[in-house]
């Protein structure tokens, strides 16, 4: 017996496969698009779309945990730190349609049904989680009993990120010798 | 047909070339901040490919775990790389980090 167990077999599984050939694929184009457009709030749409399907390869061969932290916390942070950017810098501003207009709440509409008809499905069948991850069980119990020192130390790193960020935000600064123009100035 | 080892490397790989394509290719501070977050990510799809099809039985949990790890060590660097493209952007009114073309 080998000294780590077993070794995992590939995935068989037809449907699966195809999921997976489709979501790098998808992955690898939204990811070159993002890198090569111009315009950099298509980048980041590009950049957002790319972590979702690497959120999507997480569902298939990961823990659902990873998926639903790459999904909810990873994606959704990186988009907000970034449109915030473009915000506070090169002016861009927010939508100018009300909340209750009529393309806001086609979106919201399509996007509920969207995300029922997928609670729907995984509900139901399991689908993809049950075809490939069902001999993972447990992932929260096992990271925090197997790795409180990282855990630890992750919450220290993101701690010092943003309070060194929020310092170098609140940071003044000089005006440039180039005539750049600076936005504030030391007192 | 079957999807392994082989295949998700493959894809790791090249979405780690494309990164490293953007961090060295493009000027934009954005830009190259997002080439980092595919590295990353390419870094953290293979561990958990490794996790995933090359470890064993017993190790199920590791790749994801670390995987855990490097992302959020990812959103930490790009939090802080957003403040310095700030003041970059601050100081020049550009996010160009080549001093040719700010």
């Amino acid at each position: 017996m080998p000294l780590i167990g077993a070794l995992p077999q590939p995935i068989t599984s037809a449907p699966l496969v195809l999921f997976i050939y489709v979501v790098l694929i998808l992955m690898l184009g939204s990811a070159l698009a993002s890198v090569l457009l111009r315009n950099t709030l298509y980048a980041i749409g590009a950049f957002a779309a790319s972590m979702v399907l690497v959120a999507l390869l997480y569902l298939a061969i990961a823990p659902f945990l990873l998926f639903a932290v790459q999904l909810l916390v990873f994606t959704t942070v990186s988009a907000a730190l970034l449109i915030r950017l473009l915000r506070e810098t090169t002016g861009l501003r927010p939508a100018t349609l009300g909340p209750l207009s009529r393309e806001w709440i086609i979106g919201a509409a399509v996007s509920a049904a969207v995300l029922a008809l997928l609670e729907v499905v995984l509900g139901a069948t399991a689908w993809p989680v049950g075809f490939c991850c069902g001999f993972i069980v447990g992932f929260g119990p096992v990271l925090t009993n197997t790795y409180p020192v990282g855990l630890a130390v992750l919450v220290v790193i993101l701690a010092s990120a943003a309070l060194g960020s929020g310092l170098l935000l609140a940071a003044p600064t000089l005006p440039s010798p180039r005539g750049g123009g600076s936005v504030r100035r030391r007192e | 047909m079957s999807a392994g080892l082989n295949l998700v490397l493959v894809g790791s790989a090249v979405l780690f070339a494309v990164g490293a394509f953007a961090l060295v290719a493009r000027r934009s501070a954005i830009v190259m901040l997002l080439g980092t977050q595919f590295m990353f990510a390419a870094a953290s799809i293979a561990f958990v490919a490794f996790g995933r099809f090359g470890l064993g039985a017993r190790n199920q949990n590791a790749g994801a775990a670390v995987s855990l790890f490097v992302g959020a060590t990812a959103i930490a660097e790009l939090a802080v790389g957003l403040a310095i493209a700030a003041l970059l952007y601050r100081e020049h009114r550009s996010f160009a980090v080549d001093a040719d073309h700010r």
